[in-house]
């Protein structure tokens, strides 16, 4: 098996030491640091998204690739940025005022993250003012925005509304995402679209992006 | 209650509907609900978070909550269980609070300075989380213990419904007899997903220390009510809105074993259960009725596989459901129109024979137009009846 395949495997498998080392291995063979990613890292992390959407693993397993994405990013990302590679996209993600939950949210940021993108994660209870202003200076291809409850939900609508003030708009995709959260939800506010998992929130974004 | 003209009006439909079918007791309702059979209408339970209570208290013109369950027709009552007598829950400077595991909350508003203003207890930080080895988090002094309540009231709490109403042991939200919902608080949501993969014998510590606290709280709590409880609810969230959060295996190596050994004390006593999770369980529910359990409760029908037609019929001769009610999307955003036609749906799929109770999939939340309330309780006497 070759090394890129063993990446995919690990990944699949959720080993983050594993991956972490053979990453690491990879790097010392002068595979280029692309590669490792997309014929590596990505494959894996596609291959557990499918599972995940057909109920054959779960949050568990699914929190498991995330990490070991992670790991293997720790290694690769200052590379991959040394070589002028140019991120897949910006992504800020956040949970809206008024919620402080964020398993999903972190899974969703994770597997952007190990996706090829540059995320700034903004955490938890977070203002429309705070989601508007890192748009703003970030001027991300994509705003995430996640909730848990249907009256915290509603929080996303002023996010909407601020963006619109402040002529950001038109600037950003927004994808929002969350239990209580439908397409019809995300017609209502205006959203760009919603997702009802991680994988699915991938896919949709490269889409925009035309990836 | 109020007995102005408005009010009077606005009472009127149920007033009407409920005297024409009903016939028994709310408690020989609910209990034959339960046993499969169909008595005069199908039980009612009412989950409402406390604004939505307040706001529908006050549109029916009832003076008090109580009044308004018993103007809503709502056969249940709940019990919330023995007094705690512990040392006061410590508070910190930060503004957070211990609870009964040790785990600091605090109090998180949504909505601020709208009219959909509310709050939640939320977990602020979670004592175990950052612990590495089974023998740091040996070391945790803050489990807790059934020697911290006072059983001596719980029997006369529940005779105050008897013999009326049906009540449940329903435990707190946050303290609910339970083995997953205690270990995410006490090592986060994330870790304790990971521990399950990476770290079985923190997994098993922990949820050791919680079922030893449960098994021997319920069983004191059984003895000193001598009958008074009608039914025992128990609750662990394992769903998720597309699917399980865990996986049957998963469940089955960590949690089976003591989830029977709650229903089994319960039965010990004569109590049939109910259990609660939010999401998508449908695969776990051969495991739940194997184990003996009574009464699924929540039934959230936008969850992927929880149509309550289906459950219904796959598994409605030897489970009884409790709940269906969409509390997500049609009660907070659709039209009364909506709300009739779900209950009608629900009541039409799932009450032939007995053993559906209906009530929402969760607490009628703060964003529920008052309109919705009053179409979903008129629409449970409306199609409700056998």
């Amino acid at each position: 098996m070759d090394i890129l395949t063993s990446i995919e495997e690990a990944v699949l498998k959720g080993k983050f030491d594993e991956v972490k080392n053979l990453t690491q291995q990879a790097l010392d063979q002068k595979i280029p640091p692309n590669d490792i990613l997309n014929k590596g890292l990505i494959q894996g992390l596609e291959k557990v998204g499918k599972l995940f959407e057909c109920q054959e693993i779960f949050v568990p397993e699914l929190l498991m690739a995330g990490m070991a994405m992670k790991e293997a990013l720790t290694i690769l990302r200052p590379i991959l940025e040394k070589s002028d590679i140019p991120p897949v996209g910006k992504l800020v993600i956040g949970t809206v005022e008024g919620d402080v939950h964020d398993i999903g949210k972190n899974i969703v940021s994770m597997i952007f993250s190990g996706s090829g993108f540059q995320v700034t994660d903004l955490g938890i209870d977070v203002s429309a003012q705070k989601f508007v202003e890192t748009v703003e200076k970030e001027k991300p291809d994509v705003l995430a925005l996640s909730s848990l409850y249907t009256p915290t939900r509603l929080a996303m609508n002023d996010v909407m509304r601020l963006l619109k003030e402040k002529n950001l708009r038109n600037q950003v995709k927004v994808i929002i995402g969350g239990a209580p959260i439908d397409q019809n939800f995300a017609d209502m506010i205006g959203a760009d679209g919603f997702a009802p998992d991680p994988p699915s929130a991938v896919r949709k974004v490269m889409g925009w992006l035309g990836k | 209650m109020k007995e102005d003209k408005m009010f009077q009006d606005r009472r009127a439909r149920i007033n009407e509907l409920r005297a024409k079918n009903e016939r028994m007791t709310c408690r020989e309702r609910a209990l034959m609900g339960v046993k499969h059979q169909e008595p005069d209408r199908v039980p009612i339970d009412n989950w409402m978070v406390p604004e939505i209570q307040k706001k529908t208290t006050e549109y029916f013109g009832c003076d008090s909550y109580d009044e308004l369950l018993g103007f809503l027709g709502i056969d249940f009552r709940n019990n919330y269980g023995p007094s705690y007598v512990g040392q006061s829950f410590k508070k910190h400077p930060d503004g957070t609070v211990e609870d009964l595991w040790g785990v600091k909350r605090k109090t998180v508003v949504y909505g601020k300075g709208t009219a959909h203003q509310g709050s939640y207890s939320e977990v602020a930080e979670s004592p175990l989380e950052k612990l590495k080895t089974l023998e740091e988090i040996k070391k945790y002094d803050h489990w807790a213990s059934p020697e911290w309540w006072d059983y001596s009231k719980v029997k006369a709490d529940c005779m105050v419904y008897h013999p009326k109403y049906c009540v449940i042991n329903v435990g707190d939200r946050l303290d609910r007899t339970s083995q997953l919902k205690p270990m995410m608080y006490l090592r986060g949501m994330q870790q304790i997903f990971i521990d399950m993969v990476m770290n079985p014998a923190i997994v098993e510590f922990i949820r050791d220390r919680i079922i030893e606290y449960f098994v021997a709280y319920n069983h004191r709590v059984f003895k000193s009510v001598e009958g008074e409880i009608d039914i025992f609810m128990m609750g662990d969230d394992i769903g998720g809105q597309t699917g399980p959060m865990l996986s049957l295996d998963m469940w089955r190596k960590y949690f089976k074993k003591a989830f029977k050994t709650y229903i089994d004390i319960a039965h010990q006593y004569r109590i049939p259960v109910m259990y609660h999770s939010c999401g998508d369980v449908k695969q776990f529910i051969p495991d739940f009725i194997e184990c003996g359990l009574d009464i699924l409760q929540s039934c959230q029908p936008k969850a992927t596989n929880m149509d309550i037609k289906k459950l219904k019929q796959e598994f409605g001769k030897d489970i009884t459901f409790q709940g269906g009610m969409d509390i997500q999307h049609v009660l907070p955003l659709g039209k009364p129109e909506d709300v009739k036609a779900m209950a009608k749906y629900a009541l039409d799929s799932a009450k032939k024979g007995g053993g559906y109770i209906i009530c929402t999939a969760h607490n009628i939340q703060i964003d529920t137009p008052i309109e919705n309330v009053v179409a979903l309780f008129e629409a449970y006497h409306e199609y409700g009846n056998y």
